[in-house]
């Protein structure tokens, strides 16, 4: 589902060079939850955002759902971004001018959905995530957790391939994480691929597995080459 | 306050600098020119006559039978000199910002090689020169024998007085006195020298050529008929004029008084410079708008810049920036700005007015315009950015501890 | 997607309604300016015969002495060249035109005499300039050629002497002449009165005067020429005339010829045909010079610099203020749209193509330009109704047309395009983004 193989990223400034990823590589299968850890600067946002087609890689190679996207333009990335993958931003990054229906219709305005399609997917999205009565509320009126929540709908409306988390309970008492993550799973059960980026242990637990990032590296080689999905918990004990 | 900090700032948002550069250097550009072209309309405006405007009016008739001139000229001159408080009354042919009769070019040779340029002739009657108060500087005024009755479009030979400024331009440095001007065969000895006797129609001539003017002494006749001058103490002009067309009127019922032609010189005058004075009017209005628009554009590139640097703000407040340091730091960074701008807008000022100079003969902008345009545009933008820097300044140092 | 363009637009421009209104007004001022302006402008340089005048020129021959330096032959005629050209019948139409002030009384009313500007032209200047008239017609040929005492009166004398009411068959006391009306013309309004245009080159563009009301008496050219003798002024004479006001003959330009031509190969035979005529005066002594020229309306409207200076000026200016406007949104529309980065980089990951970025912030941009049309248009109609208080000749004629109410939204909604092209381009730039960054 989303492979990378010897994977490198140099940012460039005039007086340094910067390697936030070197000889990176993880093949994360269809289906899988897969947590990424590591300390703060190890490079795992970076990986996320070059994952998510946010950013491209100096080095190496990229499949993304059998895809090579190395070579691709902005317009067919953001088209990637758009259909097959969805985000969901450890600080919601709700559009704080839309109501919770037009923060979810975001993405599929950028499909080209009809009307009704839309309409139905913002409904069952949020049904989802146990927010259908709010459609007409603003962000502000809005709980941490219940914006976190209409997030997730955003990112599930547009029926993604793989569900891209970044500290997703980050902002969250713990109560509301574990709603939040409880809801990950179940997307995650019912077929979508997730890779969630985190620092807690305690989250990467909820995951198949784990992939220790350190300076731009991935530290546990088996862990990454691990070809079969492994129950939950396994890779962080080891 | 450290200048090196905030250029990098700038530089960091470049384009709004530019922008806003852009938009100041126009402003400059266009107020400096805008001024000195108010100025030069002010100056039109305020052209010395020569003459005693507001104690002249001016009546002016029309739709007789020519021959019948003698009989006309009489009867007007007795009735207007019978309205109390008409201190003189007499025939002038071109009347000082009123109907213009005798623009003519002129050759200061017989054989008519050497173009003068093209003055006005004014024909007066005795007492004319005299009731307009035009001030004698050499030689003489007319005297009585100068009078003569003509036929032609002029007398044929005419001891004149003429303006200093065409004296000027016909015999630089020379006393012009006893020279001697020509049009066609008719032949004019100079006798004296007028301070200053403006042409009818000033605005329609360059700057240099508005007081190009002679006055030729002649006696009335059939073409030297039906335009008088009244002269009279300013304080009852009005009424006295008001008089003088009802006894015209009343004297001559079968003639036509040209009433767009008779008023007092003062009202003439106005409506001489009426488009000059719209002109200028409409000049201080662009002015008015642009420092208004330009101060707008300051105020809300300058909010957005708070607005945006809020959190930085309070770093620095949080870091011991007392509020002196951040209001001088946004006073200081708009000053830097808009002196882009002036330096731009003095070189687009003066490449404006070089264009204006070609194509609309205004005249060349004064290099002093230059910094007074500066200054006013320095504290333009400094009583633009005043209120959003305060807004800045009362950010609290609490601000640091927030996320965006 | 344009009406999801257009509701975040409203959306955006409801949360700062300061800044919206701050646009609007820079956008609104700077366009009411320019309209303004443009709109005196396009009046006066309109075509004053639409559609025919590319068949209307003004031949010229060169009667000056040979001392005489000019560069091109002067802009009116003497009376024996005029007149020679005009009987030879070799246009399509042809007619002369001289003008003069003379005194008129209405023996059938007792208002007191008028001076009036009188135009002595022949038969075809009516259809020839497309005249219209509310009574009677023009007069004849045969009128011309009899010297017949007729006159055609504007619609303003008629109003003034006869309440507006038919006056054909009326007899007018022209100086000391009795004409007989066979005429009214329908109100007549060419804009610039462009028969009477010449001498433009010496008006140092003070050149309202062109743009003034049509002649109130019409009378057949001799007819004119011989009630109103002795108060004709000339253009300008190469020596003095004899007696003044009296110019056939005399050494002096005094009158205008008017031809129409229907085609290229008719206008390049009226050309040589002056040409021969120059010649052949010259032949026989009467010219010293076979310099010749024929302009067509437009050029020798263009010739006289027709366009008043201080318009032009009053244009230059009011598009410099518009650029100041449009550089002053510029920068704001840049604060708007980039203070919007955070939002922007989210609809960037969440799939949105750099150009539907563009597309949204240029979609804002037009509705403030719509908006700013909306103000632009009241204050036009207000900057016109200004032009109309004062006191120029074209001031009445200082109204907004359909097309320039076009223009003036198209104007407005390009600049604001214009102003956001720059800023939406920035604003599409921006990465997409996995967090609000504060900056």
């Amino acid at each position: 589902m989303l492979k990378m193989n010897h994977l490198s990223k140099i940012y460039r400034t005039d007086v340094l060079e910067t390697h936030a990823l070197r000889d990176f590589s993880i093949d994360v299968k269809e289906g899988e939850f897969v947590a990424v850890m590591g300390p703060s600067g190890s490079g795992k946002t970076t990986f996320l955002t070059i994952a998510g087609l946010l950013e491209s890689f100096s080095g190496g190679e990229y499949y993304l759902d059998g895809e090579d996207v190395s070579g691709l333009n902005d317009n067919a990335r953001s088209k990637i971004r758009n259909e097959k993958i969805g985000f969901i931003f450890q600080s919601f990054n709700l559009i704080p001018d839309l109501n919770v229906s037009d923060n979810v219709d975001v993405p599929l305005r950028y499909r080209g959905f009809k009307a009704a399609e839309r309409a139905r997917r913002i409904r069952e999205a949020l049904e989802v995530v146990g927010l259908a009565s709010r459609m007409k509320h603003l962000p502000s009126q809005l709980s941490g957790g219940q914006q976190q929540r209409v997030a997730i709908a955003r990112a599930l409306a547009g029926d993604p391939r793989i569900l891209l988390a970044d500290e997703p309970t980050g902002n969250l008492d713990s109560l509301m994480a574990r709603q939040v993550l409880d809801l990950i799973e179940n997307i995650n059960e019912s077929g979508t691929t997730i890779v969630m980026v985190t620092h807690d242990p305690e989250l990467a637990r909820r995951a198949h597995r784990s992939v220790h990032v350190l300076d731009g590296q991935v530290m546990d080689l088996q862990a990454a080459a691990t070809h079969e999905p492994e129950p939950a918990g396994m890779a962080a004990r080891i | 306050m450290q200048i090196q900090p905030i250029l990098a700032a700038l530089r960091r948002h470049r384009l709004a600098t530019v922008l806003i550069a852009l938009e100041i250097a126009l402003a400059c550009a266009v107020l400096c020119n805008a001024c000195s072209m108010i100025a030069d309309r002010l100056a039109a405006m305020h052209i010395n006559s020569g003459v005693d405007e507001n104690a002249l009016a001016t009546v002016h008739l029309t739709g007789y039978d020519l021959t019948k001139s003698a009989d006309v000229d009489a009867r007007a001159l007795a009735a207007l000199r019978s309205v109390p408080g008409v201190q003189s009354a007499s025939l002038l042919y071109s009347i000082p910002f009123g109907l213009r009769q005798g623009t003519a070019g002129i050759t200061t040779d017989a054989a008519g090689q050497h173009f003068g340029g093209v003055i006005e002739f004014y024909i007066g009657s005795p007492g004319s020169l005299r009731a307009l108060g035009v001030q004698v500087i050499a030689g003489r005024a007319p005297q009585a024998d100068d009078f003569h009755p003509f036929s032609g479009l002029l007398p044929e030979e005419a001891p004149i007085q003429i303006t200093q400024s065409l004296a000027e331009h016909l015999w630089p440095g020379a006393n012009p006195l006893g020279k001697q001007i020509w049009l066609d065969k008719y032949r004019f000895r100079i006798v004296g020298v007028l301070k200053n006797l403006v042409r009818p129609d000033p605005p329609g001539w360059p700057a240099n050529q508005r007081q190009w003017s002679v006055f030729v002494p002649a006696q009335p006749g059939p073409q030297f008929t039906g335009s008088y001058l009244l002269r009279a103490d300013p304080r009852v002009l009005p009424r006295v004029m008001r008089d003088a067309l009802a006894a015209v009127a009343k004297a001559l019922p079968d003639v036509v008084i040209d009433r767009d032609n008779s008023h007092t010189l003062t009202e003439l005058r106005n409506s001489v410079f009426r488009n000059d004075r719209a002109m200028a009017g409409l000049l201080v209005g662009v002015i008015a708008a642009l420092l208004l628009v330009t101060a707008l554009g300051i105020i809300g590139l300058a909010s957005f810049w708070v607005a945006q640097r809020r959190r930085q703000i309070g770093i620095r407040r949080a870091l011991g920036a007392t509020r002196g340091d951040i209001l001088r730091y946004f006073q200081t960074e708009n000053f830097l700005i808009v002196t882009f701008g002036i330096v731009l807008g003095v070189v687009l000022a003066i490449g404006i007015n070089l264009a204006l100079m070609k194509w609309f003969e205004v005249s060349r902008l004064p290099y002093w315009y230059l910094p007074v345009g500066a200054i006013v545009l320095w504290l333009l933008g400094q009583l633009a950015v005043l209120a959003p820097a305060l807004r800045a300044a009362a950010v609290p140092p609490v601000e640091a501890t927030r996320s965006a | 997607m344009f009406l999801y363009h257009l509701r975040l637009a409203l959306l955006s421009l409801r949360r700062n309604p300061a800044l919206t209104a701050l646009m609007v007004l820079a956008i609104a001022v700077g366009i009411g300016a320019s309209m303004t302006t443009l709109t005196v402008m396009h009046l006066l340089s309109g075509d004053p015969l639409s559609g025919r005048s590319a068949h209307i020129y003004y031949p010229q021959v060169d009667a000056t002495p040979a001392d005489w330096h000019n560069k091109y032959p002067l802009d009116m005629m003497d009376y024996q060249s005029a007149v020679d050209l005009w009987s030879a019948h070799r246009a399509d139409r042809q007619t002369l035109i001289v003008n003069s002030q003379i005194k008129v009384r209405a023996p059938a009313t007792n208002l007191p005499p008028l001076m009036l500007n009188m135009l002595s032209t022949t038969a075809d200047f009516f259809p020839m300039f497309d005249v219209p008239f509310a009574y009677g017609r023009g007069w004849s040929a045969q009128d011309d050629a009899n010297h017949a005492r007729v006159v055609v009166i504007s619609s303003d004398l008629n109003d003034r002497l006869f309440a507006g009411q038919d006056s054909v068959g009326q007899t007018l006391r022209l100086r000391d002449s009795d004409v007989r009306i066979v005429g009214v013309l329908a109100p007549w309004r060419p804009s610039p009165l462009f028969y009477d245009v010449r001498g433009g080159r010496y008006a140092n563009g003070d050149t309202a005067d062109f743009y003034g009301k049509p002649e109130d008496v019409f009378t057949p050219f001799n007819t004119g020429l011989e009630i109103n003798d002795g108060n004709f002024q000339q253009f300008t004479c190469w020596h003095m005339p004899d007696k003044p006001g009296h110019l056939v003959n005399a050494p002096c330009v005094w009158i205008g010829l008017w031809v129409e031509l229907d085609s290229a190969a008719k206008a390049a035979d009226y050309r040589s045909f002056i040409a021969n005529y120059a010649q052949q005066q010259k032949a026989l002594g009467r010219f010293a010079k076979t310099d010749t020229r024929m302009l067509d309306l437009m050029g020798w409207l263009d010739y006289n610099h027709v366009l008043p200076r201080d318009v032009k000026l009053q244009t230059w200016l009011a598009f410099a203020f518009l650029a100041i406007c449009l550089f002053n949104t510029v920068g704001l529309l840049l604060a708007k749209f980039l203070r919007r980065a955070g939002e922007i980089g989210i609809r960037r990951a969440l799939g949105a193509a750099q150009y539907e970025i563009f597309m949204q912030c240029l979609v804002e941009s037009g509705l403030i330009g719509l908006l700013g049309g909306i103000g632009g248009w009241l204050l036009t109609l207000a900057g016109l109704w200004l032009v109309r208080t004062r006191p120029t000749p074209y001031a009445d004629l200082a109204h907004l047309d359909t097309s320039m109410f076009l223009i003036t939204f198209a104007l407005a909604i390009l600049v604001s395009l214009i102003a956001g092209a720059l800023p939406a381009l920035r604003a599409s730039r921006i990465a997409p983004a996995l967090q609000l960054k504060s900056l």
